[in-house]
Order: structure tokens, then sequence, then C-alpha cells
């Protein structure tokens, strides 16, 4: 067996066991129940906005793209509370019930656990997101027949901001309970929001101190950075030029650079070599 | 010398003259015939390099030496020494809080020891290799509750990857007797049947080694019949058990040779002859003698004179019968000769009695 074989398959196992516990468990049967109930919750939503006798053509084409960006920020956060939700319990409560014992005991390294635990629950996430994108623009096209200009950008940000609060739901998984993980994750996603809307704020009175909040927190957890990716891949570009949504925490005047991108992803493998070695340190 | 030197020395010998209280122990731990020194003798072999490596089977299934672990303030395990020989069922006993599991997680790498080594199968305790050859029932056995006793095996079998999966999934549920069950989900299995499928997770592979950490807790008293089988089984198989076990029934049943500890410390290894045979004794009624006719046999043991009987203790066996011909050869009357025999639950309050 290649050494890359025998690294791979305990991964890969476990990642399949994730896989198949989210399933069994039903967790994601009822994220997609409650993502189905929105979706026709949106659907009424978008046919009485396209209906509305009060809106002029113009008022519409404006109002439809930023509906969807409200819609889809309620979707963000299901996959956050989604993301949170699957990865707290994921190393604590495995240690508590002993679950994990039996496994770590196993010829594995505990970086392969948590590995294929991420590789996982990062598979739960982005077939959530993607039903959830593929359900909501098929049916906002439908109802009104407005198509964001960028979905596979749109779920893409979507995807990679869950991704982020999953990593950092493993890493807190590593020393605290199920609950506190969940709580903390949330809490954690909630404040990054609200230093963009501080920002928003910053940008609209000309606040530096303010701008630079939103600035930092970007950096510190890029959540809300990449849900700026997700709007401005809603937007269609006759809003982003004429800045309709200026100064709004629902809008975004640029998509999110490449370096950031890239800081995205390094934030993402630190994070886990981070939950790495707390993992290693944790005695069972 | 350092502990992966051990990795290759042979196993200690059966000469009584080299055994003794493992070093570490108390001062005054009982000194047991055939209890194994925790350090190699002057002038052994310069151990390999690779020894913890290569792992050769030669080497004993688990050897510690002044093994420690503290958890802040409390002392968990004080410079415990043991070595546990292949292919024997080993008995590791002692009171609640002594440190059993705590030994077991260290073994396992499940925890990491602030003093003293550990080898496990030839290689350092959690080796992630060697966790190939080892098979774990731990005490909090918990399994994936929303799958099949099947698949908790199948998964197991994958992670250690075994070939034919299945086929040793079913031997495994076999063995422990969930064949009929292997389908159904854990979340539907009573504690014993449950502690049965760790047994049978604990089985898989044919491991070299078995960590059984209280195996038969949950079980009821025909369950324990059946696991003291499979323990005899493995034993006939050559696979090494290591039994952490509080019942002192079990351990009497089945097991070669037992280390108690206490405190975090290991009080007595041995055989239980060994164990039990030190301080068996034997009364005796006789006459026709005078009174401390007993004390020109002081050298065989300590006497006591109790009522018209006297009570010789840690007289070796086959002492007694001459013992008995040197008393009508000087003309006494031996009336009875009644052997004393130490369960080892009288002889395991006595060692921590002492403590």
């Amino acid at each position: 067996m290649s050494a890359g074989g025998g690294t791979l398959r305990p991964t890969a196992a476990i990642a399949a066991l994730t896989v198949r516990e989210a399933l069994r468990r039903k967790l994601v049967t009822a994220f997609l129940g409650i993502t189905v109930a929105l979706v026709v919750l949106s659907a009424w939503g978008f046919d009485r906005l396209s209906h509305s006798r009060s809106l002029s053509p113009g008022e519409l084409a404006a109002s439809l793209p930023q509906a969807l960006v409200l819609f889809m920020f309620m979707f963000s956060f299901v996959v956050a509370l989604s993301a949170s939700t699957i990865s707290s319990p994921a190393i604590s409560a495995e240690i508590e019930s002993g679950v994990l014992q039996s496994l770590v005991t196993r010829p594995l390294h505990r970086a392969q656990i948590l590995l294929g635990k991420w590789l996982g629950l990062a598979a739960v996430l982005a077939a959530y997101a993607a039903a959830v994108c593929a359900l909501e623009f098929a049916v906002v096209d439908a109802v009104s027949g407005f198509t964001p200009p960028d979905p596979a950008g749109a779920f893409g940000y979507l995807l990679a901001e869950g991704l982020v609060l999953l990593t950092v739901g493993l890493v807190l998984s590593t020393r605290l309970s199920a609950l506190a993980t969940g709580v903390v994750a949330v809490a954690l996603f909630g404040a990054a929001w609200l230093a963009g809307v501080v920002g928003a704020l910053g940008a609209d009175f000309h606040v530096a101190a303010l701008r630079e909040v939103d600035s930092v927190a970007r950096y510190v957890l890029p959540t809300d950075g990449l849900w700026h990716g997700t709007i401005y891949a809603l937007e269609p570009r006759t809003i982003v030029a004429n800045a309709i949504g200026h100064a709004s925490p629902f809008y975004a005047s640029s998509p999110p650079s490449w370096p950031y991108l890239v800081w995205c992803g390094v934030w993402v493998c630190a994070a886990l070599v981070g939950a790495l070695v707390l993992f290693e340190r944790r005695e069972l | 010398m350092s502990l992966e030197s051990w990795a290759e020395l042979p196993l200690p010998g059966d000469d009584p003259a080299a055994t003794g209280p493992a070093p570490g122990g108390p001062a005054d731990a009982p000194a047991l015939p055939a209890a194994v020194p925790a350090s190699p003798a002057a002038g052994a072999p310069a151990p390999s390099p690779s020894a913890a490596g290569t792992a050769p089977s030669s080497s004993p299934a688990i050897h510690t030496v002044e093994l420690a672990k503290r958890y802040r303030r409390t002392v968990a395990l004080r410079g415990l020494s043991m070595t546990v020989r292949r292919g024997e069922v080993f008995g590791f006993l002692g009171p609640n809080g002594a440190g059993k599991t705590t030994t077991v997680k260290l073994l396992l790498g499940l925890a990491r020891p602030t003093g003293g080594e550990a080898l496990v199968l030839g290689a350092p305790a959690g080796d992630v290799e060697t966790r190939r050859r080892i098979g774990y029932l731990p005490e909090l056995f918990r399994y994936q509750h929303w799958l099949t006793a099947r698949e908790v095996l199948t998964l197991h079998a994958r992670l250690l990857q075994l070939p034919r999966r299945e086929r040793f999934a079913e031997d495994a549920l076999t063995t422990v007797g969930l064949a009929t069950r292997a389908d159904d989900k854990v979340a539907s299995f009573s504690k014993g049947m449950q502690q049965r499928l760790g047994l049978a997770v604990a089985l898989l592979g044919e491991p070299d080694l078995v960590v059984l950490d209280e195996p038969t807790s949950a079980l009821d008293p025909v369950g324990r019949h059946e696991v003291r089988g499979i323990v005899r089984d493995l034993r006939q198989r050559g696979t090494t058990v290591f039994l952490n076990t509080h019942l002192l029934e079990e351990a009497e049943q089945v097991c070669d040779r037992v280390t108690v500890i206490d405190h975090g410390r290991a009080v007595a290894t041995g055989t239980l002859e060994e164990l039990l045979g030190a301080r068996a004794s034997v009364r005796l009624r006789v006459r026709g003698l005078p009174d401390g006719w007993w004390h020109a046999f002081a050298s065989l043991g300590t006497w006591s004179a109790e009522g018209g009987w006297l009570r010789l203790v840690g007289a070796p066996p086959d002492a007694v019968p001459e013992l008995v011909a040197a008393v009508v050869a000087r003309g006494g009357r031996v009336e009875a000769v009644v052997p004393e025999h130490q369960t080892l639950e009288d002889r395991f309050l006595e060692l921590l009695g002492a403590r």
C-alpha cells in the first residue's frame, strides 16, 4: 500500500462516517425542511413584490436584487447556524460520550480524525449551501424573472463563509462543550456581521475609526468579508454602478480581492492547524 | 538505560533469585517470589536504536518503568513499574482511584505520562502503527448509536485496513454472541450488549494485545462466564490480555499473573499461587510433645498458638509433610493438619490494609 493511500484511507473513512452521521441523525433533513419552508415564504414575497402596482419598472428592478440579498442574508444565517451546529459536537461531545476513545486508539493520527471530520462536515455544508442557492435562485427566477448575475459566485462565497464558521466550531470543539462551542461560534458570527454594519456606518458618516473596526474584523474573522462577496455576486452591475445601496450592510461596491480570498484560505488552514494542536494536546 | 532498550531484551527469566519487588514500589511492598524486575540486569545487551520501531516479538507485551501521571495537584500514578509477558492473561487489580484506568490511558496514548516510560509491544506507548496490533475495550464503552453493530465493526475494520472486512466483522460478532443482532442499531442495544459489541471491536483483526478495561461491568452472570471463556480462548491463541478489573473472582479465574496497585503504585505482582502461597497457612493439632516444640521449626514460617491449635504461616507447601514426619519421629501424635487457603480477596484486602 502506498504511504499516501495509507494516510488518506483513514481520513476518508472518518469523512464518510461524518457524512453518514449527518444523514442518519436527520440533520440534513431538518435543515432542508427549514430551507424549503423559507424558500416557499420567499416565493410568496417575490410574487407579491413583482406584481406590486406601486413600484415603477425601475424601482422593481432595483428592489428585486435587494430583496434577494435580504433573503440570502437569512439563508447565510441558516448556513452559519448549520455550520456551528454540526461542528460544535464534533470533538468535545464525542470525548464526553466516549465514542472518540475507541477511534483514537486505532492506527490513525488525530490529524486524520480532525481532517476527516472537517472534510465530512464541509461536504455536508457544501451540499446544503448548493441546495439553498439552487432552490432560492430557481424560485425567484420562476416567480419574478430575476436571475442574479453570478449565482455560482454567490454559492461559493456563501459556502466559504460557512466553512470559516465550521472551522471556528471545530477549533472551539477541541476544548469547549458542544453547547458552549455553538453559542460562542454564533456570537462570533454575529459580532463579525455587526462589525460590518459599524464599518458601513463609518463609511456613510466618514468616521475613520468605525471603518477601521470593519477592516480589522474582516481579517480576524472573515465571515462578513465573504458575505459581502455573496452580496456582490447577487447585485446587478447597474446597482453597483449607481451605488444605490451605498453604506448599507446589504450592499457591496466590490467583490473581495484575491489577496483577501488567499487570506481566507490561509485563515482556515491556520485555524485547522490550531485545532489540531489543541486536539493533540487534549488528554482523553 | 532508557526504556527503549528493553524492547530487545529477553523476558525476565523464571529464576526466583532474579526477582523481587518492583523498584518504585513502596519500601515495604511484599517481596513476591516471581515478581518481575523493573530494571534490567547489569551487563544486559546494548539496545538497538531502532528497538522501539521494530517491536520484536520477544519484547514484553507491556513494560513500564516508574510510570507517573499527575493531574495538576492530583497524583494518579506515582512510579508504576511492571512487565506483562507475551501470551499471558495479566490482571491489573486495585481499588477505585488506585490509578488503573489512568495506566490504561497512558499505555494506549490517550494521556501523556508526567514521568517514567512505557513500552507496549516493544514500541513507545501510543505509537500509531503499534495500535494496529492492539484491541481495546474502554471502561466507558460507547459506539456510534446511529450505526448498526455490523457497521461499527466494519468501520473499525476499515480503520485497521483489514482485508475482507465483512468476514472479520461477522466473526467478531459471532464470538461475542451478537450475530443475530448484527443489523440492529446500537441505539437499541442494552448496556450489556453494547459491552459485548465493545469486546467484538477489541477482538477485531486478531490483535497481539487486548486491553480490557472492566470488560464485564455491565454483563449478567452468563455474560461474564462467556467473556471469561473468550479470554481463555485468547490465551490459547497466544494473545496477551491485559485485564483491568476490580472483580477479584474474575482475576482469580482467568489471570496467569496479577499486579495489585494502590495509590498509584504496584504493591504486589506475581502469579496467583505466588501471591496467595506466600501467605498460605496450615493449622496443626499435635499431642505428645512438650510445649514450645515448634521453636525447633521456627525457620519454616511464623508460628502461633490458638487454643489447642498451632498455626504455621508462610511455610512452603512441600514442607508440611516433612514437618509432620519430623513431629512423628519425635514421638508426637499429629491429630489434624488443616491447610488454609487465603482467597485473593483476603490477600487483596491485606495488601491494601498495609498501605
